[in-house]
């Protein structure tokens, strides 16, 4: 839905605009649903599992239900409702076994909170310990012990997943295109590695919080910090075979989602408790702990790859693996893996490509959303192979990357073909690459290396993502007009930090030729009375609902015209309007305010006419379809948003310590809606993926304890941390189908941070990286690691299996001696 | 559930010293609380009763006489050190390690005795407390004594303090005033991090001493070397001192490297 409209003529979009909800939130008056208190509200804890894996021989919650203040106590087998959006694999407590480390086996409702934590510790669980299914890898072996031996009567989505029942595969994901035995036996080389990294935590700022009430008669209501109101809403009522129209789901301010607070979480819980309290309120909020091993995380990862390529540098096949360890419940994560896995080859045209991706189950927290979607961790390892490729071959890696770069024409992993409007990966390259000097050192760069004795290296990584959703993902804008002509615009897309309100108020602002003050995007969300929408993820509200916000202004004026029209005894055609008056065009004096028909035009006399005004976008994506099971072919993006970053690294060569001395991050956007909300994304995504590409990570025992279940030993980034110097660009292709040409940026600026400073890290001292974080004793061990690294090269032109150890430092300068 | 405790803040040394007697057994001191208000609510510490220290009269701020020399009293920040131009004056060894700890909001309330007190191998101020000779003047009801900061120390999270006894003072001596000092810390990120390894370097009048904390089940000094020592004698002194680890945060080859390669560079940096 491009607007065709001169980008002259734009008055809001591609503007700055100060953030609507910002001053509220600078203010602290701003309410979330952890301030939330509710009359005669119970507070809830849960007891959690200390084993990854344990058969629960017997609860006894005698003493916690006999403790004064105790108003419901509960166990799993009470209860007998599943969740799942994709595969419903998961009890809201732990029925017969524990499957990780932290999880939920009963639950507490009381007066105050000190007495719920004290009815806790009161439960007594009886476990006989299991040993755990630990490492994913392992959890493939024809005799590992099954997480989920019943997984063949799950239900789940079939048109999307494959579980494997009888084993520990939740799903298996193929991609096939072309000939890849064929595409080797054409290749002159062969390079085969394998990447790695381990789960991690999206750290929201507002932990997991819900306040539910189940009311006499099965009237539920959810107030909860949540990214998408109806998803929360349809699962609910399909756990607990409730009609949509008995539960109500509030979403106030969110303190941060990130993907965390997508899908379902704690409210079924909070929702048992209350029914058993008899209908009281009751708020639970995890502990900053507990969102470490309760709510789930970022799923761990390994990545092999095997790329056959000719030595001009054109990649011929390429093999991928990927072995998602979603840990002990894989709902979300069988989504995870689908999307990864039609973009797993990233923003390059492979002629003869088969994936496989496979989601496993282990007795480890479990994995879900998390901005990026599984790409920030596929590009770790894809971006880190092309790198190694291209030194193996002996060729720059990143004329390496603009020879293999999708362009117009070229076909992607689902067969569908790119055009011009698609979003154009080699400018991002070639702009981040510019931007940081690839290729050589400054003058400055050579004195500050000579003055430091640290060496300086540059790294560029390339990124693309689709929005991971059902091809049918739909949604709904209404627009109400108040009587002095301020509009109202209702939507369920949530705000949680990505400026979703402004945005969208520009667009309506915009298209209405109204002033951005007489338009409001409602930020609380409410099932009761806002449209559908599927979820907030995705990067997929911008298209979505950007466009129907563009319908709902343009019925709202059909219905304004109407009105006017027949008052003004003119045709809607003749009709144009400002942001005060619907008017005649040939003669502008006769007009009407909209104030005056904004809820119905009543005649001197009293006689009236037209009725409020209300404007309804509908939109839905268009043309994308299911996957075929067996190929992986089909339509899956409604967009492609590419980008690169480039990093300059300074590196000492003896510890492995470094410094991001810069970043340059660049994305095709389309058009930018409010540049400013762009860089807010861009800058805070990168530094969100610095952190996964230098400090963060889960650490487990043997035991599959989780060893740092908190900010001392699980690291996230501070604003010490952050690169010295940070240059963000948007491309502008515009997409055709996009509001204004817009395309969505929330995820991407995450992707690709990792390989793009592994990269440069290589280019500075020759440390080979193959597992993210990437932290100063993996470089110092990387550069110290003096074995052969190419025994994964399996072809060469010359038939040897070992590579010229000189062709893999082509940057002699920084050529370190083992 | 969280732990319930009784509350005192007695105003006078000696009911403080009553109170420590009296409750020693199950009583933690607190000042900045940064890390007894943590151990307690993870469950790590239940005492029974918390005993305020910051308003006893005359424990506030640090004190400096020419003869003695510099006092750092149980109130003190780690703040108040660093904005205290005799500290950097004359001990700019103490100022260059509390800068390294934690986040200025931290450093705010955490004191320097308390972080001596905990004892945590990881402890930054005791690097420049060992290498200033420094010493802790300990008061019970029973009197009082004191100790070396290179005797204090007796494992991980262990003191020479008794359960009625509290650190009143830490003493770094008048005669230690212009020691040249370094400090390096091994992080993993740039902003407010425990020390992986952290090395400290003091050097006065001929005389070397290295400290040497997140290394052993104490922060370890190596004194007595000269002043002429090689940098391949010190780092083969302070080796064959440590006893460092592997844990979550770090394995035992890279402390070791990284210790190592901090004792070369401050040597050559300090020579």
């Amino acid at each position: 839905m491009l607007e065709n409209q001169d980008p002259a003529t734009l008055k809001y979009v591609g503007k700055g605009a100060l953030r609507a909800e910002g001053v509220e939130k600078m203010t602290g008056q701003a309410v979330y649903a952890s301030d939330m208190v509710m009359p005669g509200m119970l507070y809830a804890q849960v007891k959690k599992s200390p084993h990854a894996r344990a058969k629960i021989l017997g609860i006894d919650v005698s003493k916690a239900e006999a403790l004064p203040g105790v108003r419901a106590v509960l166990v799993g087998s009470e209860l007998d409702y599943r969740l799942g959006l994709y595969v419903v694999d998961k009890d809201i407590l732990a029925k017969g076994e524990v499957r990780h480390y932290g999880e939920a086996v009963a639950a507490v409702a009381a007066d105050t909170l000190e007495i719920a934590k004290a009815a806790v510790d009161l439960i007594e669980v009886k476990y006989e310990v299991l040993p755990p299914i630990l490492n994913h890898m392992d959890a493939l072996k024809k005799d590992a012990p099954l997480v989920h031996p019943d997984l063949g009567t799950y239900d789940f989505v079939k048109a999307a997943f494959t579980p494997v029942p009888g084993t520990n595969i939740a799903n298996l994901t193929k991609l096939r295109k072309g000939d890849v035995e064929k595409g080797f036996a054409e290749s002159e080389w062969i390079i085969e590695r394998e990447y790695t990294n381990p789960s991690v935590q999206h750290v929201p700022m507002e932990t997991h919080v819900a306040i539910v009430q189940w009311k006499t008669g099965d009237d539920v209501t959810i107030w909860t910090s949540a990214q998408s109101p109806f998803t929360v809403r349809s699962l609910f009522c399909y756990a607990f075979k409730l009609p949509l129209n008995k539960v109500r789901v509030v979403i106030p301010h969110v303190g941060g989602g990130f993907g965390g607070k997508a899908g379902i979480h704690i409210e079924p819980l909070v929702a048992c408790l209350s029914r058993k309290a008899g209908g009281a309120p009751v708020k639970f909020q995890a502990t900053r702990e507990e969102e470490f091993s309760l709510l789930p995380c970022r799923s761990a990862l390994t990545y092999r790859i095997k790329t056959g390529v000719r030595s001009d540098g054109k990649i011929v096949a390429q093999k991928m693996s990927m072995y998602w360890d979603a840990g002990a419940y894989a709902d979300y994560a069988v989504n995870v893996t689908r999307a990864s896995g039609y973009s797993g080859a990233g923003p390059y045209e492979i002629p003869n490509a088969w994936l496989d991706a496979y989601t496993i189950y282990t007795n480890k927290p479990y994995g879900t959303a998390y901005r990026g979607f599984g790409h920030v961790e596929f590009f770790w390892g894809l971006e880190r192979h092309m790198e190694l490729v291209a030194q193996a071959i002996g060729m720059d890696s990143l004329e390496f990357r603009r020879k293999n770069a999708l362009r117009p024409g070229s076909v992607t992993l689902t067969g569908e073909v790119i055009s011009e409007n698609s979003g154009n990966v080699l400018k991002c390259i070639n702009e981040a690459a510019a931007s940081i000097g690839y290729g050589s050192l400054s003058a400055d760069e050579k004195a500050r290396e000579k003055e430091t004795g640290r060496k300086i290296g540059k790294g560029i990584a390339a990124l693309h993502k689709a929005p991971a959703m059902p091809p049918f993902t739909a949604t709904a804008v209404i627009i109400r007009m108040n009587s002095d002509g301020t509009v109202l615009v209702n939507l369920a897309l949530t705000e949680i930090g990505q400026g979703s309100v402004t945005a969208y108020s520009q667009i309506v602002a915009e298209r209405l030729k109204f002033r951005l003050d007489q338009v409001k995007v409602t930020v609380e969300k409410d099932t009761d009375r806002d449209p559908y929408d599927w979820q907030t993820v995705a990067s997929k509200g911008i298209i979505l609902t950007g466009n129907a916000c563009i319908l709902a202004c343009d019925d709202l004026l059909k219905g304004a015209y109407e009105t006017a029209g027949q008052i003004l005894r003119a045709q809607s055609c003749d009709l144009d309007h400002d942001d005060t008056r619907v008017f005649v065009r040939h003669h502008p004096e006769q007009g009407v305010t909209f104030a005056s028909i904004a809820v119905g035009y009543a005649y001197p006399d009293g006689n009236a006419i037209g009725g409020p005004l209300i404007g309804v976008g509908r939109y839905v994506a268009q043309g994308l379809s299911n996957l075929d099971k067996e190929t992986g072919q089909g339509y899956p993006a409604l967009d492609w948003t590419y980008g690169a970053h480039g990093i300059v690294v300074e590196v000492d060569p003896a510890t492995g310590e470094f410094r991001i001395l810069k970043i340059a991050s660049i994305f095709d956007v389309g058009k930018a809606i409010n540049p400013d909300l762009v860089r807010g994304q861009c800058i805070g995504g990168m530094v969100q993926g610095l952190g996964t590409a230098v400090c963060e990570g889960y650490i487990y025992d043997q035991e599959g304890h989780l060893l740092n279940p908190s900010f001392t030993d699980n690291k996230i980034p501070t604003s010490k941390d952050i690169p010295d110097e940070i240059d963000c660009a948007v491309v502008e292709t515009p997409q055709l189908d996009g509001p204004y040409g817009a395309r969505g940026v929330g995820e991407h600026p995450m992707i690709s941070v990792a390989p793009a400073l592994g990269n440069a890290i290589q280019h500075a001292v020759g440390a080979e990286l193959l597992h993210m974080p990437i932290r100063a004793e993996d470089v110092w061990r990387a550069m110290r690691n003096s074995g052969p690294i190419d025994n994964w090269i399996t072809k060469t032109p010359s038939g040897s299996c070992r590579s010229d150890p000189a062709a893999r430092r082509h940057d002699p300068d920084h050529a370190i001696t083992p | 559930m969280l732990h319930g405790f009784r509350y005192a803040a007695p105003r006078s040394r000696s009911e403080l010293l009553d109170l420590l007697a009296e409750h020693g057994d199950h009583a933690k001191v607190l000042a900045g609380g940064t890390d007894l208000l943590v151990n307690i609510r993870g469950g790590n510490m239940k005492p029974g009763l918390v005993i305020d220290v910051k308003r006893v009269e005359g424990y506030g701020g640090l004190a400096w006489d020419p003869a003695e020399g510099l006092s750092l009293l149980p109130a003190a920040t780690i703040n108040d050190v660093l904005r205290d131009k005799r500290v950097r004056a004359n001990f700019p060894l103490l100022a260059v390690c509390a800068q390294d700890l934690a986040s200025y909001q931290i450093r705010n309330r955490a004191t320097v005795i308390g972080n001596v007190v905990n004892a945590s191998p990881c402890s930054d101020m005791a690097p420049a407390l060992l290498c200033l000779g420094a010493r802790a003047e300990i008061a019970s009801a029973r009197g009082s004594r004191s100790v070396l900061f290179s005797e204090f120390f007796t494992g991980v999270k262990k003191t020479v303090l008794a359960k009625d006894e509290i650190l009143e003072r830490i003493v770094v001596p008048a005669s230690a005033a212009g020691t040249k000092g370094e400090y390096r810390k091994l992080k993993r990120i740039n902003g407010h991090d425990l020390g992986i390894v952290g090395v400290a370097i003091a050097r006065k009048n001929g005389s070397l001493r290295i400290a040497v904390s997140s290394a052993a089940p104490t922060p370890v000094l190596v004194a007595g070397l000269p002043g002429t020592a090689s940098v391949d004698e010190a780092v083969a002194a302070v080796l064959a001192a440590v006893s460092p680890i592997s844990d979550v945060r770090c394995t035992k080859e890279y402390r070791l490297f990284m210790i190592e390669t901090f004792v070369r560079r401050l040597m050559e940096e300090m020579k």
